[in-house]
């Protein structure tokens, strides 16, 4: 889409009325010039989360409506609250408190260590796992504030001895799994961190088990990757007015909440959140609006990195399986790595996030 | 239409040769210009790059161990099983479906099925659990427990696919006359005699199929790893994939599916070297 995008605006005939795409290429196509700004239209009966107004507004320019998102988020079995660590409530974990950090963590999966006789954390590290994202969108934001200008920094090198000595609480087969929906229903697991497609299986098959909630926060904050997909109207698009009442009809509260329903997209709009029927996917979504709202967000993107995203994430994963698996030290595996990472960005004439 | 009958050998492989170039050899010279040439220059820097990479050498390492555990216990074991077999019993088709069931099992669903069976809280855990063998599920998978992984792969593909082996062995045997077996015992040649000395050697031929077949498959091992143990234990075959399908390096795979064909050309090679099968009326 994106030569075709390019093809017509360059040529003056555009035909395409309506874009939809993630955050990363609207900002792509905004940077060029070809999108129109939408600060002069309204939308009527909605408010849109202000984490997503912020984004959808470069240089000053409103470039295009959120429509619908994705996050990664942690799932907790209910019965792993029975072993919190002292100074931690249930309430501050649903919330996402201050109090919810991820040294708390540590000590409430030592705790279930200890209890259960077996490791109660789980991510996904299998090979079609997401545990990169993990890495780059939430441990790292939290511990040295960026995804990755701040990779090989000594904040970073505290931030893998952290995770070096959280894996022994985590059940050793992670690295095997993709996704954390079978484990936690197989109960391998009380406490999970993937996306929330896949999860969602775990929620469906037992809504009251399960509770859904924002991950804990380091000491930069609280790093999470809203994936964010919008709706945009191109440079001269020959129907302007007819997209916008698209856009009007699909931000519609009632539009989100059978997005979600059917795709498992999460609502961008305040209203929606409150109009989701109770039931599995309810309890999804508050974990997912909770996680939104939290005051200290380090919120990530996923870079777009076109075909080279690939070997950006390897570079996460590399090291964490030589520092994390195989015990290298951490600071000459950074230093190693770092500079492989921040060149991708360079590559693409991109500001390191 | 009267075709002249020396045309007719050509004519009869057509359609298999016509499959081959298509399906073999167009993506063979396609995977020769994507590995080693660069810009359109011919270059060696994929092959370096691959082979500068520590999972290139594990992952030649593990898929030839595994071959070389899995393939001769696999033999082994078919030949004991099929000779246990090929005798009148009561009940001897049943014991013949239920041995080749796994046949019909993709490797995917049986990596399943024994990952299910050897989790923390699977079935062989639960039991040793409950007769108190144990008191600490075995743990079979993970990074920190790759020889554990290992077994695990070794004991799904043993059960896998160690019928097709039976079958072929099954087959060469039920083609031994029995006039050979009833002379020699006339001779008063025992039951491993005649196992050594007029059994085995005229089963050459079928263990030597059996032995190609289950060997190139083993430099293709993929999907059992990549369910039960994912890239802890890296394979030429799941290295490749990953890197084409999460890295697109499209170049570094091909070297990947190259070395595979070039040790499946090379093993196949050496066996029809090195097992020249017998016949007892026409040793040459």
């Amino acid at each position: 889409m994106a030569t075709r995008l390019e093809a017509e605006e360059k040529t003056g005939k555009v035909t395409i009325d309506l874009i939809a795409d993630l955050h990363g290429g609207l900002d792509f196509f905004a940077s060029k010039g070809w999108l129109e700004d939408l600060s002069g239209r309204k939308l009527e009966g909605r408010t849109f989360i202000s984490t997503f107004e912020k984004y959808a507004t470069i240089n000053g320019k409103k470039v295009y409506i959120p429509w619908m998102s994705a996050t990664y988020v942690m799932v907790v079995n209910k019965k792993a609250f029975d072993y919190l660590p002292a100074g931690l409530t249930q309430e501050d974990v649903m919330k996402g408190t201050e109090k919810w950090t991820y040294d708390a963590l540590l000590e409430w999966a030592k705790n279930l260590k200890d209890a259960t006789g077996q490791p109660q954390l789980g991510f996904p590290a299998g090979p079609k796992g997401l545990l990169h994202r993990f890495l780059h969108g939430y441990i790292y934001p939290s511990f040295t504030g960026y995804q990755a200008k701040n990779f090989d920094s000594p904040e970073a090198v505290e931030m893998w001895k952290y995770l070096r000595e959280l894996w022994q609480y985590v059940n050793p087969a992670s690295t095997t799994w993709d996704a954390m929906g079978e484990p936690l229903l197989r109960g391998e697991v009380m406490i999970a961190w993937d996306h929330t497609a896949r999860i969602k299986n775990a929620i469906e098959t037992n809504p009251d088990q399960f509770a859904v909630v924002p991950v804990p926060r380091g000491p930069k904050g609280r790093g999470f990757i809203l994936v964010v997909a919008g709706l945009a109207i191109p440079k001269n698009a020959p129907h302007p007015d007819e997209a916008w009442k698209l856009i009007d009809y699909l931000t519609k509260p009632e539009t989100q909440v059978k997005i979600l329903e059917n795709v498992g997209f999460f609502p961008t709009v305040q209203e929606a959140t409150g109009a989701i029927p109770s039931g599995p996917l309810k309890v999804i979504a508050e974990g997912v609006t909770a996680q939104s709202a939290t005051p200290d967000a380090v919120v990530a993107m996923i870079p777009n990195l076109g075909e080279k995203g690939g070997q950006f994430t390897d570079a996460y994963r590399t090291a964490f399986q030589r520092i994390v698996l195989k015990g290298e030290d951490p600071e000459a595996v950074v230093k190693e790595l770092g500079p492989q990472v921040k060149q991708l960005f360079q590559e693409m004439g991109q500001e390191i996030p | 239409m009267k075709v002249k009958s020396s045309y007719i050998p050509y004519l009869l492989i057509l359609p298999a040769f016509a499959y081959l170039l298509f399906f073999v050899g167009y993506p063979l010279v396609q995977a020769l210009y994507t590995a080693f040439t660069q810009n359109g220059q011919f270059s060696l820097a994929t092959v370096r790059k691959t082979f500068a990479d520590p999972y290139f050498w594990e992952a030649l390492k593990y898929t030839i161990a595994l071959a070389g555990v899995i393939v001769p216990t696999q033999v082994g074991l078919a030949l004991i099983l099929a000779l246990a077999v090929n005798r009148a019993f009561k009940g001897k088709d049943l014991t013949i479906y239920a041995l080749t069931i796994p046949l019909t099992i993709s490797d995917v669903a049986a990596g399943l099925i024994w990952y299910s069976m050897l989790s923390p809280s699977g079935f062989l855990n639960k039991l040793l659990l409950n007769i108190g063998l144990i008191h600490q599920p075995i743990y079979f998978f993970g990074y920190q427990y790759r020889h554990m992984e290992f077994l695990a792969i070794v004991l799904a593909e043993l059960w896998r696919a160690t019928s097709i082996v039976f079958v072929i062995i099954l087959a060469g045997l039920q083609m031994i006359s029995n006039e050979y077996l009833e002379a020699a015992e006339v001779f008063g040649a025992d039951y491993w005699t005649r196992l050594r000395k007029i059994v085995i050697p005229l089963l050459k031929p079928s263990i030597q199929s059996a032995l190609i077949i289950r060997t190139l498959f083993a430099m293709q091992i993929f999907g059992i790893v990549w369910i039960l143990a994912g890239r802890d234990i890296p394979t030429l075959a799941g290295e490749g994939f990953y890197r084409l399908t999460e890295l697109k390096e499209y170049d570094v795979a091909s070297i990947y599916a190259l070395v595979i064909a070039g040790l499946s050309l090379l093993l196949g090679a050496l066996y029809i070297k090195f097992m020249k099968a017998e016949y007892l009326e026409v040793r040459r």
